[in-house]
Formats: structure tokens, C-alpha cells, sequence
């Protein structure tokens, strides 16, 4: 031993545990570095290895109108798809194929030319191409179904519900707004997996609070009558050669939507090429000064203040009323004298307005405005709805306070408007309206069921009857500015409108550019629905009376043809399943086409009409009627032959053609 | 002969070092049985084999404690020599594991000779060094018998292919060496020529060996391949965090991400299930370990305890040291089982044994005279 020493070996024995120890504490420092300061790190890493989640949807909701007819759907759609690998002569292949597709053969040939086994060529084409592609069997070339978004309806209420994307994700209207319910909350499955991949177990993971299937949306929209808005608001957007248009007919009781049209219309099962100022809906997204439609308001603050009667008289200047440094004049350059306020509507005098807000003062004009839910978002339950400008009553001149008691100065989108309209008709009471009736599940069962939302009262009911009254006169009087929008043997109210639109360019009022409208409703005892036309440009017939109103006639009548519209015995506050407005005739054509098909189904002596209907849903018809059916193609019946009505033959056969309806 | 009946025996028997090794024992058998988990319907269960086997060694242990280590020492070579045996029948018929020939077979279980050298080569080195005591430091030329009595197993060893084993009977002989005391120009000349031969001993590695030492440079060059156990061993640690996953719960060793798990890599099992705070534990007793034999390295009689003890807890120290720089990733993957943790027969009743003699130093200061 070098040193005999205990002390030289204590030191020795005391310089070593020294060098253990230290080696030790780096040990340790390692290991907290790796557990404590970056533990969180390694431990996603580690879950990240071991779990394995899949998100599984169902299958994307319907969407049904309040009567349960579809106006979205998913179907299965053909795609076509290639496997390279077993396709001997690509350039044979690619010819055909892209021939019948219409694609690029280059761009074919050289997809199936890969060393692959497996590629798309084309997803979701029509059945025809579908019928060739089968045909034409070549090698290599299989189809595959694949769910497809479908309106059935093709552009009917195409602005509401917006379309979804290739792989069913909302991208617009109600598909996006509600994307989360019809696509429902996707169930969870998440694996353990051990170091060889092997599932261990499985957990479906789903929190319960969220957890929610795939829901249908049910809208309020009435699609006959969202057919109707639409077809006579397109014919008076081409007649008057108008740039667009909006029509919206609202339930005053409850704030239902009952149709909201918008013209120009897009097929939503074909947007390519199509852009956010055709899906638009500028029934909420767009505002536009009101014009002579905002009067009513004027009239029923100052009713309602007391600071007015229907008889009270005001001097009309004859037409020409200085206020500060601008000269007020009367449509159509009319000239009138002494009018009573009743009269001041139904010859909608400007000056007559002026003077009337005048009196009742800018203060209160403003609150009533603003209760009448002008300058604020109404709250439908759209995407992209626009507030309006309203100013702050504190910056009003004299000049904006008369302006803005006929409609000038202030500017409103068609559902505020209508929404203010729908207000008077249900007797002050102010509803917030809305668009979605309810949730149901895949059985059709009531999930969850929006109700009527009162948002305050206005004007007292006696007011809102006055208003009524002098409303019903614009129409029913043989002088009024609305006669043109009068129906026979019915009470009318309304009122009509012609803003000029503001030429931003030059900074002025345009008199060529106007948006003309009407608004009303009927019966104005007992209103039951309240009708909104605005014809943005019209070339001809510019001024509200002659131009708006006979649209709101149309649909008017039309409904009336088609509803009772006297009935209504339960309360307006409780939620109705289905709109009671019920058919009662069945003369016009209208109502023939729709109702033909439900009255023949049960004719057993007659050829039901399988149009519209599915390869399984006509099956089940023509079974049920002891039909035989000859099925060619897929999608959707569009022919039969014999006709529908007609006597079924002998054999009792029918021929029906499916197409996928595009 | 071997054996003199004397009270003072047991009147002065390490309790200390005995409840040390146990509780070490006990938390290995637990973390065992753990990895064995989700092993599923095998015959045995691991942790009631390293049960017999730790049985097994509290026997040896019994035998080597009782045996006064004089004893021993005059049988060191004859040790030396029948280690040397063993490992000269391993090369020639012994058993492959895991592309490895490192065992003989009994039939019910694997012998591994390697084990027993790292004992041998303890009591051989005491013994030479206590046969020739110094006054001066030792010189180079003096060191070389004890040097060839080093390489020739670690030659043998190094070829099963087993680089911990060898590295450990290196590192331990090394340490007793120097302990001892060495020249400072030997030192110099002993470390140059270690440099000079480190090149051309790279190409006598095996590739796997190359790999192992290249991904401890940059475990995650190669992810699925080499760098695999660091870094499974690493997340593994990590993920445990500061109080642990819980017994049973550690999803890397669970789920089979840790390869192996019940041996090298044991000590990332018990720092996923028990934390940081559980590795602490854990480290804080074998620290207690070390010094316990570090101080009966020092109350030895004689030379040749001091060596023994010395020798055996330096066994231990870098046995844990380079086992945990493994797992924690701060060291290359050399294959060295964690002390009475890493389940393995031949380790566990070698080093049981080894204890045995601890404690046979341990107790003898008490009767020995000087």
C-alpha cells in the first residue's frame, strides 16, 4: 500500500464517494430535467405514440320546410377511380375514359401510368356518365359511392340554405351557420396501441354534454310559398328590368320566415364559377335607404306620443317646404295643401312627414326607431346580417330629422323593415323573427324546438290598430298609393316606397338608380302574414306604387288561394309543428302541381306520379298500388310513361326514368 | 476448517447493509412485476422467478459471509481460474440469446460466467495486490500481471459479444488500481496508450456496438432503428413526471414501447410508475449503499479487506452510474443491468454473493486482530 496511513486512506475513500456523489447529482439533475422540466413534453409524445383517435361522423342532416318536404339532402354519388396497376394499355384507356368524362386524356394517361394501384380520375359525376363509365367496361376502371350533397329543390331558397363542400363540410347560409348540428358531434374512438400497432382496447370517447348525432334542421320557410316569392319576384325583376330583388313574407304572431326570396337565384348543386355576390342574401346582408316604407313608423311614434290624431291637419306647402338650406318636395312633383295625417299616408307626403316629425322632435322619433329595431341587428339566425346606419340622435340636424321622417338619411336592410312592419301588424308586440324551427334527430323525432321570441312591445295595441286603419286606406282607397297591390274581398294594408339610391360617386341622390318596395300585410283586422317586395333598379314603372305592389298582390293572392288564412285558433305564442295556414283551393295551377301527386295516391284506378321520387321510394309506391315498375338510371324519376293520371294498361307496367337531377 | 464458530459473528452482523440490499431487492421484485404486467399467460412470472433467484443469492450470500474472507483469498486464483474455465466453455459450446453467446445452459436455467468474473477478478486483484503490498506506488511494469489477469476475460467476454461486462470488469479493476495507487507517469503512459489503441480497437467493435455508441451521439438520427431504446427510454422517464404515472400505470412499459424492460432499461419502468421522486428514492439508497461500503472499505483490518470492499462497492457504484446514464440517455447503450433491480439470475446471485463478502469484511474487523 502506497501509504499506510488511515488518514491517507480516509482521504482517499473520501475522494472517491466525492466523484460518486457528483456523478450521482448529474444523474439526478438529468433526471429532472427529463421528468419534471420537459415532462409534460415527453408525455404527449408518449400518449401520441400510444393512442390512435378517429373522428367518425354520421351522416350529414337533411334539411326539411316547416311541412317536412326536403330542401337538402345527402345521396350517393358515383366516382370513378382507377387501379394503374391493371390497366395493360393506358393509352386506350385514357382515350375512352376521358371521352366520356370530358377530361384531359394527356392528364389521364399520365395519372394511370403511375406505378400505383390506386387513383381518383373523377368524383361524383352524374348517373349518366356513371351508366358509361359501367358500359364501357374497361379494364382497370371501377366506380365507387360516395355521399353527395343534394337540393332537391334546385335554387329554391338556394340564398337561405347556402351548399356545402365536396366532402360535406357547410361552406354557406345554413349549411355553414348550423354545420356543427348536421354534421353532429362525431363520436371519438380512440385506441391504445402497443409498440407492434396491435389495438389493445378501444374507447369510444364522447363528452356528454356535447354529444349530439347528426341533426335535421327544420326551417320555418313554407316551400310553397318560398316557390311562390320566388317565381313572381324573378317575373318582376325581368318584366320592370330590374337589377335584383328581395321578397320575404313573414308570420307577424310568431317572426316565422315564411319565405325569403332572392333574385337573382343560383342553383346551389352546381356552383362552380359562382361568387359570394351570387349566394348573397341581401335580404339581410345589404341596407338601402327606405324611402316612403318607413312613414308608417313616423306616424305611429306620433300616435302613440299623443303629439298627433289621423285628423289632424298640416299644411303640405303645395309642394315645395324650405328646411334650413333644403327644399323638400312630393313625389312625382305633386303639390298639396292642407292634408290630414291620415291622408299624409295615403298620398305619402313628404312634406306632410317632414312636418309630423318635426313635431313630435328628434328625441322621440329616435327612441321609436330604435324600438322599432332599426340601427340593430334584428337577430335572425342567418350569417352576415347587416345593422344599418343609424345615426346618433345627438348629430341629427334639423334637415336629417325631416329627412329621416320619410325614409331619406337613414338606411335599413328588408328584414328590419319588414320585421318593424310585422310589429304594427301584431298589434305593437315586436317579434324577434327566425328562420329555424327546430332540431330532429335521424327518426324525425323533435330534438329541440325554437319558440316564438317576444322582443318588446312598441306601441300599444290600440295604436297599432289605428295604424291598420290609415295602412289599409293607402290600398283600399280608390286614390291610394298602393292601390295596385289590392286584393278582392280582402282588407289590405300597406304601404309603398321609392328611395333614391345614393350615388356614391357623385356624392348625390341619384334620380335615375331607386329602390322601389312595398310593404304590407293583410288581413289587416287580423293579420296573418306581412309581405316584403323590394325591386332594386327598375327600368320601368319606378315609383313604388306601380312597380312593388303588384308583386305583393301576387303572392298575396296566390297565398290566399292557397291558405285559409282566417283560421287561426291556436294562441300565436305557442310553437306549431306545422303552420296552420291550411289548403283550400285547389283551382289555381299552382296548387294543382303540388298537390297532384298527394291527391292521386290515393287513386288506385289511376298512374300515380313517380316523379321526384327515389329507385326505393317508387318501388314502394308502385307496390303498394300493385304497379310494375321498368327502372332505368338512378337519381330521381323524371319521366314515366304512361303518364301520371292516366289509365294504368293491362300488364299495369311503368316505365320510369332516374336521373340525377343537376 | 472454513468455518470457526464465533458469537461476535452475529453480535456484529451489518444490519445496515443487509436492510439496504433487501429493500433494493424488494423494490426491484415490485418493479418487476410491473413490467410482467402485461405479459400475459406465461408459465412463471418473472417476479416470482427473481424470488427464487434473490432466494438463491441470500444463500451464496450466507456461504460468503460466513467464510472468513482469508478464506476466499487463498482461493481467489483457484476462483479466478474456474471463472476463466467457464468462459472458455461459454466460447466453445455456450448459449446464444439475442445474437449473443454469453451462457451455459443447466437445463432448468442459464449460468452467465461473465457474472461470476466480475466477482473473481475482485478477489484475484486483492489477492496479488495483497501479495505484493508497496510502499511506493505501483509502476507500469509491476502493474502487468495484473493487467493480463484483467484482459485475457475481458477478451473473452468482449468476444461473446458482452462490451458492459467487459467495460465494467475494466472500469472496477481500474478503480482498484488506482485506489491503491499509481505511478503518475505510469497513469500518463497508461492513458496515452488507451488513446493511441482506441482507433484500431473501433474496427474490433461489432457493427452493433459501432451503432450503439454512434445514436448515443444523436439518438434521434435514427428513430425506429438503434436510437430506438434511448429514446423510448427517454419518453418513458420523462412522461412519468415528478410524482409518476402510479403502480401499473406506466403506459410506455405497459403497452411495450420500453424494449427491454425487466432488464437494462428497468430503471425507466420504475421512473415512469413512481417519478422523479421515486428515482430519487431509489438513488438516495444506493448512495447510502455506497458510502455504507465505503466506510467498511475503510474500518478493514487489513489491506486485503479494504481491497475487497473497496472492489465491491465500486462494482455497484458504476454498475448504477453507467446503467442510469444509459437509461437517462447521457451515456451510450453498453448493456449493464441495474443492480438488484434489472431481473437476471446469475447477476443477482453473483452480486448477493458479492454482499455476502461485504458484509464478511464488514463483520470481521471485530475479530480480526491486527
Amino acid at each position: 500500500m502506497a501509504a499506510d496511513s488511515k488518514k491517507w486512506l480516509k482521504f482517499r475513500l473520501a475522494s472517491i464517494l466525492a466523484i460518486f456523489l457528483i456523478l450521482f447529482i448529474a444523474l439526478l439533475s438529468r433526471a429532472f430535467q427529463l421528468q419534471v422540466l420537459s415532462g409534460e413534453k415527453l408525455k404527449r409524445l408518449a400518449d401520441r405514440q400510444h393512442m390512435t383517435t378517429l373522428s367518425i361522423h354520421a351522416e350529414r342532416g337533411m334539411i326539411y320546410d316547416r311541412n317536412g318536404e326536403k330542401l337538402a339532402m345527402s345521396v350517393m354519388a358515383e366516382s370513378v377511380c382507377a387501379d394503374p396497376s391493371r390497366i395493360s394499355n393506358p393509352a386506350k384507356v385514357s382515350r375512352e375514359i376521358s371521352s366520356i368524362l370530358n377530361l384531359d386524356p394527356s392528364s389521364v394517361l399520365k395519372k394511370i401510368s403511375e406505378p400505383k394501384s390506386f387513383c381518383w380520375l373523377a368524383r361524383k359525376i352524374s348517373s349518366q356518365q356513371a351508366l358509361m363509365v359501367e358500359s364501357a367496361n374497361l379494364e382497370g376502371i371501377f366506380l365507387i359511392k360516395e355521399p353527395k350533397r343534394f337540393y332537391p329543390n334546385g335554387p329554391l331558397a338556394a340564398h337561405l340554405i347556402g351548399f356545402s363542400g365536396f366532402d360535406a363540410e357547410g361552406l354557406e347560409g345554413l349549411e355553414r351557420k348550423y354545420d356543427r348540428y348536421l354534421k353532429g358531434t362525431p363520436e371519438k374512438l380512440t385506441w391504445a396501441r402497443d409498440a407492434k400497432g396491435k389495438k389493445l382496447f378501444v374507447h369510444v370517447e364522447q363528452d356528454p354534454s356535447e354529444k349530439m348525432g347528426s341533426a335535421n334542421l327544420v326551417l320555418t320557410i313554407d316551400s310553397r310559398i318560398q316557390y311562390l316569392a320566388e317565381t313572381h319576384l324573378k317575373e318582376a325583376v325581368l318584366e320592370k328590368g330590374a337589377k335584383g330583388g328581395v321578397a320575404i313574407v313573414m308570420d307577424p304572431k310568431t317572426g316565422e320566415i315564411l319565405a325569403m326570396a332572392n333574385e337573382k337565384a343560383f342553383n346551389p348543386n352546381n356552383i362552380k364559377g359562382l361568387t359570394s355576390e351570387n349566394w348573397r342574401n341581401r335580404a339581410i346582408t345589404d341596407s338601402f335607404d327606405p324611402g316612403s316604407t318607413f312613414k308608417p313608423f313616423l306616424v305611429a311614434a306620433a300616435l302613440e306620443e299623443k303629439v298627433v290624431k289621423e285628423s289632424d291637419r298640416f299644411y303640405c306647402e303645395n309642394g315645395h317646404y324650405q328646411v334650413a338650406n333644403r327644399v323638400i318636395r312630393e313625389a312625382n312633383h305633386k303639390k298639396h295643401g292642407y292634408l290630414a295625417v291620415r291622408d299624409i299616408i295615403k298620398y305619402s307626403s313628404n312634406i306632410g312627414s317632414a312636418k309630423i316629425a318635426e313635431k313630435l322632435g328628434r328625441e322621440k322619433f329616435y327612441a321609436y326607431i330604435k324600438n322599432f329595431g332599426f340601427g340593430s341587428r334584428t337577430g335572425i339566425d342567418l350569417s352576415g346580417e347587416a345593422a344599418g346606419v343609424l345615426r346618433p340622435v345627438k348629430s341629427w340636424t334639423r334637415v336629417d330629422t325631416t329627412n329621416i321622417g320619410f325614409g331619406q338619411g337613414i338606411s335599413v336592410t328588408a328584414i328590419q323593415l319588414v320585421t318593424a312592419l310585422a310589429t304594427i301588424a301584431n298589434g305593437g308586440v315586436r317579434m324577434k323573427p327566425y328562420i329555424v324551427k327546430g332540431f330532429t334527430d335521424r327518426n324525425n323525432q323533435p330534438v329541440k324546438m325554437f319558440a316564438p321570441e317576444t322582443v318588446r312591445r312598441v306601441i300599444s295595441p290600440e295604436t297599432a290598430r289605428r295604424m291598420a286603419v290609415m295602412l289599409t286606406e293607402v290600398v283600399g282607397a280608390e286614390d291610394g298609393t298602393g292601390k295596385r297591390a289590392h286584393i278582392v274581398n280582402v282588407p289590405v294594408a300597406g304601404k309603398t316606397g321609392t328611395a333614391q339610391k345614393f350615388d356614391f360617386a357623385r356624392g348625390v341622390y341619384s334620380s335615375e338608380k331607386v329602390r322601389t318596395s312595398f310593404i304590407g300585410f293583410f288581413p289587416s283586422d287580423n293579420p296573418q302574414v306581412v309581405i316584403l317586395v323590394m325591386l332594386d333598379e327598375p327600368q320601368r314603372d319606378k315609383w313604388g306604387g306601380v312597380a312593388a305592389a303588384p308583386v305583393f298582390k301576387s303572392i298575396g293572392e296566390q297565398i290566399l288561394n292557397c291558405f285559409k288564412t282566417n283560421i287561426r285558433e291556436t294562441p300565436a305564442f305557442e310553437p306549431q309543428p306545422v303552420h296552420e295556414l291550411q289548403l283550400v283551393s285547389a283551382d289555381a295551377s299552382l296548387v294543382e302541381d303540388m298537390t297532384a301527386a298527394e291527391n292521386e295516391i290515393n287513386d288506385e284506378s289511376r298512374m300515380p306520379d313517380f316523379k321526384g321520387l327515389t329507385i326505393r321510394e317508387a318501388l314502394k309506391m308502385a307496390r303498394s298500388r300493385s304497379i310494375e315498375l321498368r327502372v332505368s338510371g338512378s337519381g330521381w324519376a323524371t319521366q314515366q310513361f304512361p303518364q301520371p293520371g292516366s289509365e294504368p294498361g293491362e300488364d299495369r307496367l311503368c316505365k320510369v326514368i332516374f336521373e340525377m337531377k343537376n | 476448517m472454513f468455518f470457526k464458530y464465533d458469537r461476535r459473528i452475529f453480535q456484529n452482523f451489518d444490519k445496515t447493509l443487509f436492510a439496504l440490499v433487501m429493500s433494493i431487492c424488494a423494490i426491484g421484485v415490485v418493479n418487476i412485476y410491473s413490467t410482467g404486467f402485461s405479459l400475459g399467460e406465461n408459465a412463471t412470472p418473472l417476479y416470482l422467478k427473481q424470488i427464487q433467484w434473490i432466494a438463491f443469492g441470500l444463500f451464496f450470500m450466507m456461504v460468503a459471509f460466513l467464510i472468513d474472507y482469508r478464506y476466499f483469498n487463498r482461493a481467489a486464483y483457484g476462483l479466478y481460474a474456474f471463472s476463466m474455465a467457464s468462459l472458455v466453455a461459454v466460447a466453445l459450446f455456450g448459449h446464444t440469446a439475442n445474437g449473443a453467446q454469453r451462457w451455459i445452459s443447466f437445463g432448468v436455467f442459464l449460468f452467465q460466467p461473465s457474472e461470476l468474473m466480475k466477482i473473481s477478478i475482485i478477489l484475484a486483484l486483492a489477492r496479488y495486490f495483497d501479495d505484493h503490498k508497496s510502499h511506493e506506488p505501483y509502476r507500469l511494469r509491476e502493474l502487468l500481471v495484473p493487467f493480463g489477469m484483467v484482459m485475457l476475460p475481458c477478451a473473452l467476454i468482449l468476444k461473446q459479444p458482452d462490451l458492459g461486462t467487459a467495460l465494467m470488469i475494466v472500469l472496477v479493476s481500474a478503480s482498484i488500481v488506482l485506489f491503491i495507487g499509481m505511478n503518475w507517469k505510469s497513469i500518463v503512459i497508461a492513458v496515452a496508450s488507451v488513446m493511441v489503441l482506441m482507433p484500431p480497437a473501433w474496427h474490433f467493435l461489432k457493427d452493433y456496438q459501432k451503432n450503439r455508441l454512434l445514436t448515443f451521439l444523436s439518438p434521434e438520427s435514427d428513430p425506429l432503428g438503434t436510437g430506438y431504446h434511448i429514446i423510448q427510454s427517454m419518453i418513458a422517464i420523462g412522461s412519468g413526471g415528478f410524482l409518476g404515472k402510479g403502480f401499473l400505470k406506466g403506459s410506455q412499459t405497459q403497452l411495450k414501447f420500453l424494449p427491454e424492460q425487466q432488464t437494462d432499461f428497468v430503471f425507466s419502468v420504475f421512473a415512469e410508475e413512481w417519478g422523479f421522486l421515486g428515482g430519487l428514492a431509489l438513488m438516495v439508497i444506493f448512495t447510502s449503499l455506497i458510502i455504507w461500503g465505503l466506510k467498511i472499505a475503510l474500518h478493514s483490518k487489513d489491506l486485503l479487506g479494504t481491497i475487497l470492499a473497496f472492489g465491491i462497492t465500486a462494482l455497484i457504484a458504476w454498475q448504477v452510474l453507467i446503467n442510469m446514464g444509459m437509461v437517462l440517455g447521457v451515456l451510450p447503450v453498453v448493456g449493464i443491468p441495474l443492480p438488484f433491480i434489472s431481473y437476471g439470475g446469475s447477476a443477482v446471485v453473483s452480486l448477493m454473493a458479492a454482499i455476502g463478502l461485504l458484509m464478511n469484511v464488514s463483520v470481521r474487523r471485530f475479530i480480526l486482530q491486527r
